[in-house]
């Protein structure tokens, strides 16, 4: 099947999995019961409380607040989220931009480092600096991701006051507009390169302490599917042909060696969204991890429900991009079912 | 035997292209040190076909490998001898291909000495395209061939020819690949691409694959294994090599593939003139096709000699043997064992 036909399949699967994942999220959320209690204050007297479930439609069955919810998605209103005390949809744009930003630059970090790494391992099994950087990917897989922050920001902004926290200098992020909400274009765009380099200077601890755990599991696949390739005939096949040793790894054994890695990285960009809320809460980003785990202590469904919705949706997305690219790495995958 | 390998000994004659002396490969196992190739000597006469024959696991292919040090070390060690070479295209000089640095041994690894290998499903990179894979060699090794063909030997001085040349070695970084997607080096590129095809196209076409235009644009896995182990020659005798060595090219075939592939590396030794050294188990098969033959058990030659005089004529007793197991079809009966030895 050609790549195209495949991805307009997928593309028109997408619209019915996103509805019956909402049907699941929804059913999840309600079970832990109304969330009345988000929008009630300790003023209010029983009369106003009835009030306040007929006007959110809480008083009918949950199919029924099924429909009003799905019917508020599409008029785009997505609730009212306790916890930020305004609409979801007015929040949830600055929020999205600071997470992508943040989940982005972890995903480069991760993805380059991860590879880069592997590679040079792979292609130097056993000798001193393959050791180091398996010690380096073993480390990062088994440090739990809050420790491992922690760590960093006692030693680089505690100690060493290398990199600050939070997402910005407040006043240079007020000196410039932000168009796309992600701080780094907006610098860009704005031509400000001191708000640019006060972009990527908040960003580099969350990203790496973020990377680090993904870039030890890429490094790692990366490093044995080298290994494997590096046995095989075609690789002595190519040395044969005369060509450099250089050639051989990148052009031959490496890219075949990406084919597991690929589905690997598909994998790990879950890995990096959960991590977020952590690494959100610890850094001080302003971002939907940290509003997530508020509006989770809270109660909150509304903003639960969105949030749930987004990752499920990112995650589909994710997954279709993985396969094109499995397929365009390794010719015999058969896009079909 | 001076410091850069060369020689001209007067033990090497004029009419041989390789001469294997006493060659030692030895490897380290957890068992301790395994005498896989321990003491081989014998000649390839120039634009003979040369069998080496022996059970599996003898090392007639680590001997094979030791001619384009394609021998993994560690865990091999090569641990003595020469593999003397008479290159016919710098002058007939002769060097011991054990002792050439990396460098040297790369310009005639797929140019001088070229090698087949036992499964085609296996030495074919599964990610390209046979055009990628074929292109390759001539792009390794027949640079200016190609610049000529596609009419730009002008540009070959100069930042442009600096570009260009890098793109044919495959020494590109994302800065070349950015200055070969824009004009005007674009269109220098695409003529590269078209003269590279055009040899590509005949290399196969000489293999009698039918459609090279069409097969050069299909992955390895969409052919046969006999179209792929005609790739896989066509790849080897890209650049006419003094040389060929075939690995056992036609145990991964079923019988009558086997035997078109067999006529076809006759044909072509004929027509080129090129000697080869043929390594397989099937005695029938080097009875076929060789002009002499070097029969090895457990690391060592027992017996050489023309192929008709040991076929007909054994004078070890590991070669009766060996001849007696394989020619059991006439006669029903027990079939002959071979004892072996403890090669470590």
């Amino acid at each position: 099947m050609q790549i195209k036909d495949y991805i307009i399949r997928r593309l028109m699967i997408l619209p019915f999995l996103i509805l019956g994942t909402s049907i699941i999220v929804f059913a999840l959320t309600r079970i832990g019961g109304s969330p009345i209690g988000i929008y009630l204050s300790h003023e209010m007297n029983p009369a106003e409380v009835q009030e306040m479930k007929e006007r959110f439609h809480l008083d009918k069955p949950v199919p029924i607040q099924y429909f009003y919810w799905i019917k508020g998605v599409f008029q785009g209103d997505l609730g009212w989220s306790g916890v930020a005390s305004a609409p979801v949809v007015d929040v949830f744009p600055k929020k999205f931009a600071a997470t992508m930003e943040l989940a982005i630059a972890a995903g480069i970090v991760a993805v380059s480092l991860g590879i880069a790494m592997g590679t040079f391992a792979g292609a130097r099994r056993n000798k001193l600096s393959d050791h180091i950087i398996r010690v380096v990917s073993v480390s990062g897989a088994s440090m739990p991701l809050f420790w491992f922050s922690i760590l960093l920001l006692i030693v680089f902004w505690v100690w060493l006051g290398w990199f600050p926290i939070g997402r910005s200098d407040p006043n240079l992020f007020e000196a410039i507009a932000h168009p796309t909400g992600f701080y780094t274009i907006d610098a860009v765009i704005a031509g400000n390169f001191a708000a640019f380099k006060d972009a990527i200077w908040h960003l580099v601890m969350p990203a790496v302490a973020l990377g680090y755990g993904a870039t030890a599991i890429i490094a790692r696949m990366m490093r044995s599917s080298l290994i494997e390739e590096l046995q095989e005939d075609y690789v002595d096949a190519a040395k044969a042909k005369g060509l450099a040793e250089n050639v051989v790894l990148k052009k031959h054994a490496r890219r075949n060696a990406l084919v597991p890695t690929v589905t690997v990285i598909g994998l790990t960009f879950g890995f990096l969204l959960q991590g977020t809320v952590v690494a959100e809460i610890i850094f001080r980003w302003p971002g939907l991890g940290r509003w997530m785990a508020a509006a989770v202590l809270r109660g909150d469904q509304a903003t639960i429900m969105t949030y749930v919705m987004f990752t499920s949706i990112l995650f589909l997305i994710v997954n279709l991009v993985v396969d094109v690219i499995y397929a365009n790495l390794d010719r015999r995958v058969e896009l079909g079912d | 035997m001076d410091q850069d390998g060369t020689s001209n000994s007067n033990s090497f004659s004029n009419r041989l292209i390789a001469s294997v002396e006493d060659l030692k490969v030895y490897f380290h196992s957890k068992k301790g040190l395994l005498h896989s190739v321990d003491g081989v000597s014998f000649d390839i006469v120039d634009g003979e076909i040369m069998g080496l024959v022996g059970e599996t696991g003898c090392g007639k292919s680590v001997t094979a490998r030791s001619f384009m040090q394609l021998v993994q070390t560690p865990p091999g060690v090569i641990a003595g001898g020469k593999i003397r070479f008479k290159s016919k295209k710098t002058g007939n000089q002769i060097v011991d291909l054990l002792s050439l640095t990396e460098n040297q041994i790369r310009e005639l690894r797929g140019e001088r000495i070229a090698m087949i290998f036992q499964d085609p499903g296996k030495a074919l990179n599964p990610g390209l395209t046979i055009r990628a894979q074929i292109a390759e060699v001539f792009q390794e090794h027949r640079e200016n061939d190609v610049f000529e063909k596609a009419k730009l030997s002008h540009v070959l001085k100069g930042f442009i020819g600096v570009v260009l040349k890098k793109y044919m070695r495959q020494e590109t970084n994302l800065f070349i690949r950015l200055l070969l997607f824009f004009p005007p080096i674009r269109s220098y590129k695409k003529k590269l691409d078209k003269a590279i095809d055009k040899l590509v196209t005949e290399a196969l076409a000489e293999t009698q694959i039918p459609n090279p235009e069409k097969v050069m644009e299909r992955y390895p896995h969409e052919l046969s294994g006999g179209m792929k182990q005609r790739v896989m020659i066509a790849q080897a005798i890209a650049c006419n090599p003094d040389l060929l060595i075939a690995d056992e090219p036609t145990t991964a075939l079923d019988v009558i593939v086997q035997a078109r592939i067999l006529d076809l590396i006759k044909e072509l030794q004929k027509r080129h003139k090129t000697s080869v050294l043929y390594i397989s188990h099937d005695l029938s098969l080097v009875r076929k096709i060789c002009d002499r033959v070097a029969v090895m058990f457990a690391g060592k030659i027992v017996e050489t000699g023309n192929s008709d005089d040991i076929f007909k004529n054994p004078k070890h007793p590991y070669t009766k043997g060996l001849i007696r197991a394989s020619f059991m079809t006439h006669e029903r009966g027990k079939l002959e064992e071979i004892d072996g030895i403890n090669a470590t």
